[in-house]
Order: structure tokens, then C-alpha cells, then sequence
């Protein structure tokens, strides 16, 4: 296997991000933060349960879009990275096949604090099954919460997915404009890939495993 | 950036933390696209939730670092809270302003609503409820006070065409 994932993890942290006179970290064509998880569990898990609140079969649309949370994300922050001059001098060198891009941006990944994010199978353009050790979102849910029948990592799922539809339903390695339109191309397509997540700390497994597959099967 | 504020990095683990409490990087499309999500879902609940989740998130870090390194008093906890808003780069942070009764905090170019003005443009309301909470927290922390003793509120936002960020903060 070409990518190198700790020489990867080990340089996208020196970059060290900080911030620069205005408190800002413009980095990869975004503005980063070094932000708190407790933040992000706390009002996606009170968003989830203020809906299941209101009635119980409301509980998947607040799954949805916290996923679809995760697919933005995956779109802006994956794409940017993905083609970033960051991206050339690090990871682009390691690059011998497409595989390699999914793999690269798992090893960046890494270096971002949401837990250690392994490929456990990959069928070029086909699916994806991603396992998370550490997962920020179920490891701050089981904090919080007593435990869940549910997985509870839905950035993660709508990462996953977001991942595999820029290397495989677009085409990252073309450095494409991130624009409303191009993600509306990619991500709802009927063949876009969606994500789901099959083990989950938070309801007791020993890792967490999304799995990502193409629509329309 | 003081040696306490650094991020403490287990790379094996791809955990990093300050405070204690962990640290994630995530950009602005997601900060305000989660954000947005949780306004429309909630509607006149969201901005409650948002500043709440913010103050405790406040208080948990800023505690943290206070049983590891302590800042010596009550301003220097506020100013070690604004330094590290900046830091964590949500904008470059006034509190002088700022003391355990309360008072003023200003923000230039506070990330939610510079990432918001990017994404969307202006909005009509303020939007930059996690400072309004991190201050919030900041000044429970700093002057030892129960949370539901302190309110913050932005009472003016870049995202709704003000020139900067004004938090005031009052102690019940």
C-alpha cells in the first residue's frame, strides 16, 4: 500500500492551524476551528431527542439531517483539503490509484481529533466500510446519555458517504469548483452513495463501523 | 498562545484536547450548516440550546484548565477564556470589558458569522451564540457563580450588518 498514514497524521499536524491577527484559520479555502466536541454532542443529541420528543417517528428526519450535516461537511472540508496545495505536497505523492484518494483523506482525517477512522474494505466505487476507534460523537453521547439502542455517530455516517461520492460520483482528483450545484450533481444523484452505520459505541459495540454503498441497488 | 492553551495531542488515538475536554477541527460550512439545521428544527427553542450548550462547554474547558494551571485570578481566567476563542479561531476577542459582574465583549470577525455572511450572506438576527455562551460560562467560572446566575446575549452581529460582534453579559 503507497499512503503512508502516520507520515500523513504527523505532517498535517505540524501545519500547526493557527490563527492568524484576525482569530481566523483560513486554511484549504475554509475557515477552521478548533472547536469543542462537547459543543457539537450536546445540541445534535438535544436536537435528536427534542424531536423524538415531539413524536417518536420524528426521530428519522433528525437522524437525516444531522447525517446531511456530514455530507456538507465531507463535501466542503474533504473537497477543500483534497485539493489543497497541502494535499499535493503531502499526500499526492503517496497516490498510486483512486483507492489511494479514499485512503489519503482517512489518514487526514486522523490528524482532525474525531477518533482514529481505519479502512476495514474497499471496493473501488462501489462501497466502503469504515471503522472509527474513539469516535468523538459516541464516546461524548456515552458521557452524556445511559446508552443507546441507536448508532449515534451521524457526522461520521454523512462523512463517509460524503467521501466516497467525491472520488467515485464526482471526480475530486479533477479539482471541481465546490459549488451548491455541484454538490446537488454528486450527493442526489439516485446512484449517490449513502452511509449507514452497523456497529456503534454508544450502543455497546467495541468501534464504531459505517458502511457506505451506492443508491439505486 | 500560552503553554496551557496548547493542544494536548495523542496522535496514535487522533485525540487531541484542552482543558481536559476534546478538540475537533471542523470548518465553517459545517459550523453553520449544523447550526441553521438546529434553528429551523427548533425554531424559538435553538438559540436557548445553543447559548446553554456553549456555556457549559465554557465551563467545563475552563475549569479543566484551571485544576491543571491555574490562572492566578478572575480576569486572568477572562482573559485566558478570550485568548482562547481566539485562538481556537472564532475571532479575535475584546473582553477588557468583561469582569465577574459582567459587562462588554466584542468580537472582529467572528467565525459563525463571517462563515455564516461566506455561505449565506446577512441574516436578519445575530448569530454567534456559542460566544454568547463561552463568555457566559467564562464569567460563571471566573467569579465562582452558579450558570442560571449568568445570561449573554449578542446584542449586535456582523451576520446582521453590524461592523463587529458586541456580547453583553449580565450576572443575576
Amino acid at each position: 500500500m503507497s499512503i503512508d498514514e502516520r507520515a500523513i497524521v504527523e505532517a498535517v499536524s505540524g501545519l500547526g492551524f493557527a490563527a492568524n491577527e484576525e482569530g481566523l484559520i483560513p486554511a484549504f479555502g475554509l475557515y477552521l476551528t478548533r472547536h469543542f466536541s462537547d459543543y457539537y454532542n450536546r445540541i445534535s443529541y438535544a436536537f435528536l431527542h427534542d424531536y423524538i420528543r415531539q413524536a417518536p417517528e420524528l426521530g428519522e428526519d433528525a437522524r437525516e439531517l444531522l447525517q446531511e450535516a456530514g455530507r456538507v461537511c465531507a463535501f466542503n472540508t474533504f473537497g477543500g483539503i483534497m485539493t489543497s496545495v497541502e494535499w499535493d505536497a503531502v499526500v499526492r505523492p503517496m497516490i498510486e490509484t483512486r483507492e489511494d484518494w479514499v485512503r489519503g483523506m482517512v489518514a487526514v482525517v486522523n490528524a482532525l481529533g474525531w477518533g482514529r477512522w481505519s479502512v476495514h474494505a474497499l471496493q473501488g466505487g462501489e462501497r466502503l466500510v469504515v471503522r472509527i476507534a474513539d469516535s468523538y460523537e459516541a464516546t461524548g453521547f456515552l458521557r452524556d446519555y445511559p446508552g443507546s439502542d441507536e448508532p449515534r455517530c451521524f457526522l461520521a455516517t454523512g462523512g463517509v458517504a460524503g467521501l466516497m461520492n467525491l472520488v467515485y460520483q464526482g471526480d475530486v482528483t479533477a479539482r471541481p469548483v465546490f459549488s451548491e450545484e455541484y454538490y446537488v450533481e454528486v450527493f442526489r444523484d439516485a446512484r449517490s452513495f449513502r452511509a449507514h452505520e452497523t456497529l456503534c459505541i454508544a450502543r455497546g459495540d467495541a468501534c464504531c463501523e459505517i458502511v457506505a454503498e451506492r443508491g439505486g441497488d | 498562545m500560552s503553554t496551557a492553551l496548547a493542544l494536548q495531542a495523542d496522535l496514535d488515538r487522533s485525540i487531541l484536547a484542552t482543558g481536559g475536554r476534546r478538540v475537533v477541527f471542523h470548518c465553517h460550512h459545517y459550523n453553520v450548516f449544523l447550526q441553521r439545521t438546529i434553528e429551523e428544527g427548533l425554531k424559538e427553542r435553538a438559540p436557548a440550546l445553543l447559548t446553554a450548550a456553549a456555556m457549559e462547554t465554557a465551563r467545563a474547558v475552563l475549569n479543566g484548565l484551571e485544576a491543571s494551571s491555574p490562572a492566578g485570578s478572575p480576569a486572568a481566567i477572562l482573559a485566558r477564556a478570550a485568548e482562547l476563542l481566539s485562538a481556537n479561531g472564532f475571532g479575535r476577542a475584546d473582553a477588557g470589558g468583561l469582569g465577574v459582574r459582567g459587562g462588554e465583549v466584542e468580537i472582529h470577525s467572528s467565525h459563525y458569522a463571517v462563515g455564516w455572511v461566506s455561505k449565506w450572506g446577512q441574516r436578519p438576527s445575530p448569530c454567534c451564540f456559542f460566544a454568547a455562551g463561552w463568555f457566559a460560562g467564562a464569567v460563571a467560572v471566573a467569579g465562582g457563580l452558579a450558570p442560571e446566575r449568568v445570561d449573554a446575549r449578542e446584542t449586535a452581529c456582523l451576520a446582521a450588518g453590524a461592523d463587529r460582534c458586541s456580547f453583553s453579559v449580565e450576572v443575576r
